[in-house]
């Protein structure tokens, strides 16, 4: 299997702080790999270089064996590489379907010249755009609610829109930023599911930061962890969960399992919430 | 509560007394008793207007105080006397008010000594209308009954019809009369109907092509100045309202399509006497690239140092064209006269007429190009970036060329719209481009909706075509602006008529989507 994004000793300072430091990563085609570490440990830091909203001070990222650091964020997103947000960030004053059109922006060509006269170009890529957009509409499971503004919708459904949105572009690496923040158990596994149904029907590499371990153990091909910036562990789930260095280095001495630290802290986050 | 009925008629009362004497300061009470006459058909364009008319603009005014000082039927406990009594507090105090000012200016006057000095609004005719044509004190009197009897009866009348229910009735049955006719359901059946679409615009077409012909120059003038504005608003919607980059100097691209079509027709300076539709053309280019090369720099930042930026442009041109630098050049601040009309095979129309055509003609190009942008990909792109710069360049639009597109746009429009307006006056100076052009078309486009191609047409016609028809407002269109934007901003921060996104879910969705091509 080829190698579908590469980071080769990738660093990002901010001042004197190494936010990202020496990162070697390396995400097979079709599969689904997750970034875990604590918070601050430079998981977001690393998705805004990939995707060209940073641009790192060393090393390389290599898209499809092709090189990327540097890039223009709208150049990155034209190869193939579509993201979504830890905080949410729709078009709020869009409708839903408007907003996966916005995200077939690199698919299609027709420019405003085209659609003053328009021209045959324009018209065939609207009636395209749409339908698209309704075909990714229902596979989100939101047909019927296409023309409702994105910030109207329920927070489960304006996230499974984000995704959407990003399907749009047609990419080959979706990178997803905390797709579970903020749910409960039941919409978790929901979209844990639809996570792995991309991947299984799109053919789509998924690269995720997760903070839910029951998530990120059951669906990744291959688990990275970061903290302050540096990686210290890879590997399958089975690995990571039995890595003692992860565990004590990062998690606290006192717990035994990945597992059971993250599970009771996002119950009880849950809990007190509700 | 009595007490709360005293204090809403103590706050009315001093809000309204304070409303009394602002207007009286600033002017206003000869301006809105000139306007009641004017509707009497009473000219009054050289002295104060009658008492009477001022008379009746205070019991207006009053009655809207009145109404505002009854309480709201909510609880049972509010009676007529509750009502009755806040109206009379009400009434009591902002009568003290205006019969405190009419005593102290009654007496300036009486010593002869002349306000104006430091009130320049408030001239011995205006104060002498404000008493009534009463003495000081029998004028300040007068004015307090006046108006603490109009307050008050109005605020008894107002808790009247509340109380029995007249209003609602009445808006709900208006509501009802009017909905008969309303876009939603005029627009539903039309496009059941395709003949009633075709009867529309046949209609419409048929009243644009008559009506420049039957309300002479006059309203030719003024509607001629609106269609402009339209232009201008459309222009500036592009990069304001879509693409949502805040341009403040707009009228430097006015004015450089204003100035070039002026230097290639007219022949004073130059004597080139180029053809109409060339100029007008090259003006339109000419202010598309001026935008172009002002984006160049600073579109790829973001935040408003395009509003800063273009604001020092539209000063530096307006400047470089009244200076002795470029006199030989544009003829400085005398600025340039005969300026050509249109042409159309050999044959000149420069008639106010065929003028308002050709404005008409341009409005609808321009609209219907804006409505064709609106929804496009490239619109969407705008809007997009307008709403979240960062995730738009991260689905892949290239904001700075999307930005720089919209400014080019934009500043052809306003290139297009100077061309106009400076062939329709056959003369254009600097003073016809000062930044009050540019927060007018800022003003009209926030006021009537940002984003909004209706909004726009409404917001050019409150904005500029009101104000030219109440002439006698003239002086006060800045603090009407001033208080309009404000109460915009508090109320209806989108506008009047705010945009809306179109339905596109199950446009073409079923069978037809096929044969449709």
């Amino acid at each position: 299997m080829s190698a579908c994004i590469e980071t080769k000793k990738v660093s990002k300072l901010f001042g004197g702080l190494t936010a990202v430091n020496e990162v070697n990563l390396v995400v097979p085609e079709h599969a689904i790999a997750s970034i875990i570490g604590p918070n601050g440990a430079g998981k977001t830091t690393l998705f805004n270089c990939i995707s060209g909203y940073y641009v790192p001070e060393m090393g390389e990222i290599l898209f499809y064996n092709a090189p990327i650091q540097g890039q223009p964020t709208y150049a990155v997103a034209g190869m193939g590489i579509a993201r979504t947000y830890q905080n949410i960030r729709l078009f709020g004053e869009m409708t839903a379907i408007e907003n996966i059109m916005v995200g077939q922006y690199p698919r299609f060509k027709a420019g405003w010249i085209d659609a003053l006269l328009s021209t045959r170009r324009e018209r065939n890529e609207e009636r395209e755009a749409i339908a698209e957009g309704r075909r990714l509409l229902k596979f989100v499971e939101l047909d019927g609610l296409g023309d409702h503004l994105a910030r109207n919708l329920p927070y489960g459904a304006q996230r499974r829109l984000e995704i959407a949105r990003a399907l749009a572009s047609q990419p080959r690496l979706l990178l997803l930023d905390e797709p579970t923040a903020g749910m409960n158990p039941q919409e978790t596994e929901k979209m844990t599911r639809f996570i792995r149904n991309l991947r299984d029907e799109l053919g789509i590499t998924i690269l995720l930061i997760e903070h839910d371990m029951n998530v990120v153990m059951g669906i990744s091909d291959q688990i990275t962890v970061l903290d302050y910036g540096t990686k210290i562990a890879e590997g399958k789930p089975k690995d990571i969960q039995t890595n003692q260095r992860v565990i004590e280095a990062y998690l606290g001495p006192d717990v035994t399992s990945l597992t059971q630290k993250y599970q009771t802290r996002k119950k009880r986050r849950y809990d007190a919430k509700s | 509560m009595r007490t709360s009925a005293i204090n809403n008629g103590l706050r009315s009362g001093v809000i309204f007394g304070v409303i009394i004497a602002a207007m009286f300061l600033i002017g206003f009470t000869v301006t809105g008793a000139g306007l009641i006459g004017k509707i009497f058909g009473v000219s009054s364009s050289y002295s104060a207007p009658a008492p009477a008319f001022f008379a009746i603009f205070i019991i207006l005014i009053s009655a809207w105080a009145g109404a505002s000082a009854a309480p709201r039927p909510i609880a049972e406990a509010d009676t007529l006397r509750q009502a009755l009594s806040g109206g009379l507090i009400a009434g009591v105090v902002s009568g003290l008010f205006a019969a405190v000012l009419g005593l102290i200016f009654g007496g300036l006057l009486a010593n002869q000594i002349d306000p104006r000095a430091y009130l320049p609004a408030v001239s011995p005719d205006s104060i002498k209308m404000f008493l009534l044509n009463q003495s000081s004190l029998m004028g300040s009197v007068l004015l307090f009954a006046l108006i603490a009897a109009s307050v008050s009866a109005s605020a008894g009348l107002a808790f009247f019809l509340r109380n029995s229910g007249w209003v609602e009735n009445k808006s709900k049955q208006t509501f009802n009369a009017l909905s008969g006719i309303l876009p939603a359901e005029r627009a539903a059946s039309l496009s059941r109907n395709p003949y009633a679409r075709y009867a529309f615009w046949a209609l419409s077409a048929a009243a644009l092509i008559i009506l420049p012909r039957a309300w002479g120059g006059y309203w030719n003038y003024v509607l001629g100045t609106v269609g402009i504005y339209i232009i201008l608003g459309l222009g500036l919607n592009i990069i304001t309202g879509w693409a949502g980059q805040l341009v403040i100097g707009y009228v430097a691209f006015f004015a450089i399509g204003a100035y070039t079509f002026a230097l290639l027709t007219a022949p004073e300076p130059h004597h080139l006497m180029w053809n109409f539709w060339i100029a007008l053309a090259l003006g339109t280019l000419t202010a598309g690239i001026a935008g172009l090369l002002i984006g160049l720099p600073i579109l790829n930042l973001r935040g408003d140092y395009l509003a800063i930026v273009t604001l020092g442009f539209a000063e530096i041109i307006r400047i470089l064209l009244k200076s002795d630098l470029l006199t030989e050049f544009t003829t400085g601040p005398r600025g340039i006269r005969d300026i050509a009309g249109p042409t159309l095979f050999g044959q000149s129309f420069v008639s106010d007429v065929d003028f308002m055509y050709l404005i008409i003609i341009a409005v609808f190009i321009v609209t219907f190009a804006a409505y064709r942008l609106q929804n496009s990909r490239t619109g969407k792109a705008w809007f997009a970036i307008n709403l979240d710069e960062t995730v738009a360049r991260a689905t892949g639009i290239n904001a700075f060329v999307s930005k720089l597109l919209a400014l080019t746009l934009s500043a052809a429009i306003a290139g297009l719209a100077g061309a106009l307006y400076a062939s329709r006056n056959q003369f254009t100076g600097p003073d016809d481009h000062v930044l009050m052009v540019s927060v007018n078309v800022l003003c009209l486009v926030i006021v009537g909706g940002i984003g909004n191609i209706p909004g726009i047409f409404l917001g050019a016609f409150a904005l500029k075509g009101l104000p030219e028809v109440l002439r006698e407002t003239e002086n006060y269109r800045l603090l009407i602006f001033g208080a309009l934007l404000v109460v915009m901003m508090r109320l209806r921060p989108e506008g009047f008529l705010p945009a809306r996104r179109p339905a596109l879910e199950n446009r073409d969705a079923p069978s037809p989507s096929g044969k449709e091509a």
